[in-house]
């Protein structure tokens, strides 16, 4: 035996699940605070996943329970109206790492490398040495079935205790489709920005479509902490669909892995079969390039060819991947999820259009809130995404904080010193990024990893919601001074009045002639909030001419037409001037006068109308509403039409590949790009203004 | 001169203070109320008076904004409170009637300064004294030591007749925040002349040292800026028994200001100036001539120093050749020394060297 093959022999064979046992830092259990978040965290997103596939609402409860008399040990109960695992799956799931199929398909999932609840397994085994106890339900079999767990680190496999069927009721009520799973590990709860109840909350608000319910049980057997967040919406994300690797993304070896399992006998026919983006020209280019015939065949190519091949794919324009694979939360929902769970006075959002980077569609999701009872001496909050996960380590070391620090929020009204790093001010900032592979610094997946394109990506949409922030404060300032006038007129002129009047025993003076001396303006009151009785979003605006001559104006408010809101007892009529924007004219209105504008927003729920712009033409200032600019208007209507002829254009490119890819822009146009189409308009009309 | 008023004389001030207001407002216009400028830019010296008064600028406060608009308020109640206590004969401090227009609505204060100055402002109006509204300040007035002899209206309503000398221990008698008529009478003296005293180190120091009777001379503290009373007292004294008063100070731009006010008049209370003004007043010292010539003990002027003396070069009452003159001195020494640098010769330099000196100038000593 030479020296080689010997010391070959010697080397064991480490099994994965050993590896871990000596890695578990890696793997987001090296502290015991961390232990018991890291555990949630899987159990949640294993939850979020199966029921996002299955097309369940989910209802999800995990509660922490202190061990009596124990150190640092808890109990965590995790459980859901999930599918379930059939019962031939459940060792699998639970005792398996790099089990499951997402680790081979290409589109957005929350845990993808699916080492996530057995690493749970195995830490309660290792930290404990107690069984994992896992009950699942699945709706076509009558009975659940009932597992205690442990794993045999070194083969990887799990290893069943104890299997029973039951019937499995919560309440009164038989649970039709539902997993529950009970663990014990050696861990600490605890409170404050990296804690348990801060990951659920803000799993909640990139989750809008959950209802998750916390409690924690103290040492003494009391329930200390008991958390609801609601579902705020009954809509399910976006399924995404798993698509074929685009040519720009891959690496040599899973090239290799492609070309040695594929079935084409013609190179050409392999590049169109099993790539994204791959037209028959495009094929035939990289063949060219590669110096390779078009019928080589795949699965005898040399390794110098593989490699000449990949540099042709770098080399060759192909249509971008289908961006369906996304599920982005969308404007709406974040703006949702943002105002259930922290209290202000501002939210704005923003979801821009998917874009790809080296060959990985991804989707840059970012909202802002201000105000309310945020502390304003405080740094930001930064809440941090990928893929729907909250991320709540190594925030200086992410990506998605160096795009936040990056910018000068000094411009748009926060503090911040040196015009770099986290601003401070009373505000939470969430960037979501959605991407088919999210590019972590460790296998902790805890930051993102540095990438220009995607920062670029992340800057632009920041500074879109930077200078929404920027426009509310304006507003803000100037509602703040014509309510000073108000406070004048309302308040403070009849006390002199009266005051002045009862010194003197004279009567009260009529003081509408002084009121339009002091205000010497016309003056547009306007106010958004939802009315419980009737479900609907109501706007009362009221125009009043504190001048000393008749005004007449065009009123304009925005409206979220596109969003599926109808207008409702609009009693003075007007006209629509474009989409989500109506428009009332408001004939002479008399020296002392007010006009009321008046209507509902029906088909909306709580919170997703918030803040009506108010707009004007006529000749002199109204405090309270912006000049309406025509240019842009005009701009806005044409835009409209322009991204009809635009798809139209893309479909007599190349019809037989852009089929699945117009699709997919179509369905995005439908929701998402509405939405930043609105932001960006009303956005630049207030720019115009203020440059004035 | 303006005077102290009747009751009746105050309302009828006041409430034209409120007619300005319910004329404006009855003709459909914005309220107003009309007041002298306070700024230095509006004081003139009155020949007659020897003083220096508000001259003709006079400020516009409307109700067009919301600011002045609650001053106007602020305004009524005030004039409305102080109407009730003369009616009830009843007094109020300035920081009480701040605490009482928590009660006023939108027309209470946020500040005491608020208050302060709104009061002053009414003065200014009706040409009236606080004290005919009822008002006084929290502030104390000073200490004096000498052979003086006052009679003063004890709070059991008895005249208590008291030398500044003789029945006072080493703090001095400490005078009241109403030194009028009605509560202090000057009755007898054997003094030369009555000497104002910046600090209360010096003034210590100057009793322990026995110079007010070695110099026979009465010895008033002024604790920095004086209050009105302190200031009062000085001009009563000068006036009723024919006094000269001399005043001693730090050699400071700010030290400067206070003999300003004692001997022309401050510019916060010109419209009184008359009452509180001692126009024959001079300046011993310290001087900026002085610290050149005793050699003192220094600090370099701060950038706020600068700008005080600055400020002062165009002050109509430093106008004349002698402050000009001091002024530019101190600039260019770009020093100031404190009265009790004079220390470095000992402790006596100051009674046996300095004052005499310094007197011998002014024909005093």
């Amino acid at each position: 035996m030479s020296i080689a093959e010997k010391m070959a022999s010697n080397q064991k064979q480490i099994a994965i699940s050993e590896f871990f046992e000596k890695n578990k830092h890696f793997l987001g259990f090296d502290t015991l605070n961390r232990a018991i978040i890291t555990a949630v965290k899987e159990a949640v997103d294993n939850s979020l996943d199966a029921c996002e596939e299955a097309r369940i609402l989910p209802d999800i409860t995990i509660e922490i329970q202190r061990v009596p008399k124990s150190k640092d040990q808890l109990i965590l109960i995790a459980m859901d109206n999930g599918p379930g695992i059939p019962q031939k799956s459940i060792e699998n799931v639970f005792g398996k790492l790099l089990y499951g199929s997402r680790f081979h398909a290409i589109r957005q999932s929350r845990g993808q490398q699916g080492i996530g609840i057995t690493g749970v397994v195995m830490y309660s085994q290792l930290t404990t040495g107690k069984q994992t106890y896992v009950k699942s339900k699945i709706a076509s079999e009558s009975s659940a079935v009932e597992v205690s767990l442990g794993i045999d680190t070194r083969k990887n496999k799990a290893v069943k205790y104890s299997q029973e069927r039951v019937i499995w009721t919560e309440g009164d009520q038989i649970v039709e489709h539902g997993l529950f799973i009970r663990t014990q590990m050696k861990a600490k709860f605890q409170r404050g920005s990296q804690s348990i109840v801060q990951y659920l909350k803000m799993t909640s608000i990139v989750n809008p479509h959950a209802n998750i319910t916390f409690r924690y049980i103290n040492s003494d057997g009391e329930l200390e902490i008991e958390n609801n967040w609601k579902r705020a919406t009954n809509n399910l994300p976006t399924p995404v669909k798993a698509i074929k690797p685009h040519p720009h993304g891959i690496h040599l070896g899973q090239l290799q892995r492609m070309l040695k399992d594929s079935d084409e006998r013609k190179l050409t026919s392999f590049l169109r079969q099993n790539f994204s983006g791959v037209s028959s020209r495009a094929a035939k280019e990289v063949c060219t390039k590669a110096n390779l015939s078009d019928g080589a065949k795949p699965k005898l190519l040399k390794t110098e060819q593989v490699n000449s091949l990949l540099d042709a794919c770098s080399e060759v324009k192909f249509l971008p991947p289908p961006t369906n694979c996304l599920s982005p939360i969308e404007d709406l929902l974040i703006k949702k999820g943002l105002s259930k769970t922290i209290d202000s006075k501002f939210v704005t959002t923003l979801t821009r259009n998917p874009r790809v980077a080296s060959g990985n569609p991804y989707q840059i999701e970012v909202g802002l809130i201000f105000g309310g009872s945020m502390p304003s001496d405080q740094q930001v909050q930064l809440l941090r995404f990928a893929n729907r996960v909250p991320l709540m380590y190594q925030q200086g070391g992410c990506l998605l904080t160096q795009a936040i620090s990056s910018i000068d929020w000094r411009q748009y009204g926060l503090e911040q010193s040196g015009g770099k790093g986290v601003p401070k001010g009373p505000a939470t900032i969430l960037v979501h990024l959605a991407s088919t592979n999210v590019q972590f610094t460790s296998e902790a997946k805890e930051a993102v990893a540095s990438n220009d394109e995607v920062m670029q990506e992340i800057r632009k949409a920041l500074l879109e919601l930077g200078r929404n922030l920027r426009r509310h404060m304006k507003k803000k300032k100037k509602m703040a001074k014509a309510q000073e006038k108000f406070d004048l007129i309302n308040d403070i002129l009849p006390a002199i009045a009266e005051k002045a009047s009862s010194l003197l025993g004279k009567p009260v003076p009529e003081l509408s002639s002084t009121i339009s001396k002091i205000m010497n303006a016309v003056i547009m009151e306007q106010n958004t909030y939802w009315d419980k009785d009737t479900k609907t979003v109501r706007v009362a605006g009221i125009l009043y001419n504190y001048t000393s001559r008749p005004r007449s104006y065009t009123i304009l408010m925005n409206w979220p037409e596109k969003q599926g809101a109808v207008m409702i007892d609009n009693d003075r009529g007007g006209r629509k001037e474009t989409i989500g924007l109506w428009a009332w004219k408001i004939e002479t209105l008399q020296p002392g006068e007010r006009a009321n504008i008046e209507f509902g927003l029906d088909n909306l729920e709580k919170g997703d109308w918030t803040e009506t712009e108010v707009f004007y033409r006529g000749s002199a200032e109204v405090i309270g509403a912006s000049k309406l600019d025509e240019k842009i208007l005009e701009e806005m209507k044409n835009q409209n039409s322009d991204e009809v002829l635009e798809t139209m254009e893309v479909i007599t490119e190349d019809i037989d590949e852009t089929i699945s890819n117009v699709a997919s822009r179509a369905m995005l146009n439908d929701s998402t790009n509405d939405e930043i189409q609105k932001e960006s308009y009303q956005t630049t009309l207030f720019e115009k203004e203020g440059d004035e | 001169m303006s005077r102290r008023r009747e009751e009746g004389e105050t309302k009828a001030a006041l409430h034209q203070v409120v007619e300005e207001m319910y004329t404006k407002l009855e003709k459909g216009e914005t309220p107003t109320m009309t007041l002298p400028v306070r700024t230095k830019l509006n004081i003139d010296f009155d020949k007659k008076l020897g003083v220096y008064k508000y001259g003709k600028k006079r400020s516009t406060r409307d109700a067009s904004s919301l600011g002045s608009a609650k001053n106007l308020l602020r305004a009524l109640h005030m004039v409305e409170f102080i109407d009730e206590m003369i009616d009830n004969g009843k007094s109020s401090t300035l920081r009480e009637m701040y605490y009482i227009s928590e009660g006023w609505g939108h027309g209470k204060f946020s500040t005491q300064n608020e208050s302060n100055n709104l009061a002053e402002d009414l003065e200014i109006i009706t040409t009236s004294m606080r004290e005919d509204f009822k008002l006084r300040p929290e502030e104390d007035g000073s200490r004096i030591i000498g052979n003086l002899t006052i009679n003063e209206l004890n709070r059991r309503g008895e005249w208590m007749k008291i030398n500044a000398r003789d029945d006072v221990g080493d703090s001095g008698y400490g005078v009241p925040y109403n030194v009028e008529r009605e509560k202090i009478e000057l009755l007898d003296h054997d003094v030369d002349f009555l000497m104002a005293i910046e600090t209360g180190g010096m003034f210590d120091r100057l009793i322990e040292n026995g110079f007010d009777e070695e110099y026979r001379c009465g010895l008033v503290h002024l604790k920095g800026q004086p209050a009105r009373s302190t200031r009062r007292i000085l001009k009563r004294m000068n006036e009723e028994w024919n006094l000269p008063v001399v005043v001693f100070a730090d050699g400071d731009p700010w030290s400067f200001r206070i003999f300003g006010s004692i001997a022309y008049g401050a510019i916060k209370t010109a419209h009184i100036s008359e009452y509180l003004a001692t126009p024959s007043a001079t300046y011993l010292g310290v001087t900026a001539d002085d610290i050149v010539a005793y050699d003192l003990p220094s600090d370099d002027l701060t950038s706020k120093d600068i700008e005080a003396l600055k400020s002062e070069l165009s002050d109509p009452r430093f106008a004349d050749g002698y402050w000009q003159e001091q002024i530019n001195t101190m600039l260019k020494l770009g020093k100031k020394a404190e009265q009790q640098s004079l220390a470095k010769y000992g402790l006596d330099f100051v009674t046996d060297t300095y004052l005499p000196e310094k007197l011998a100038e002014l024909g005093l000593a």
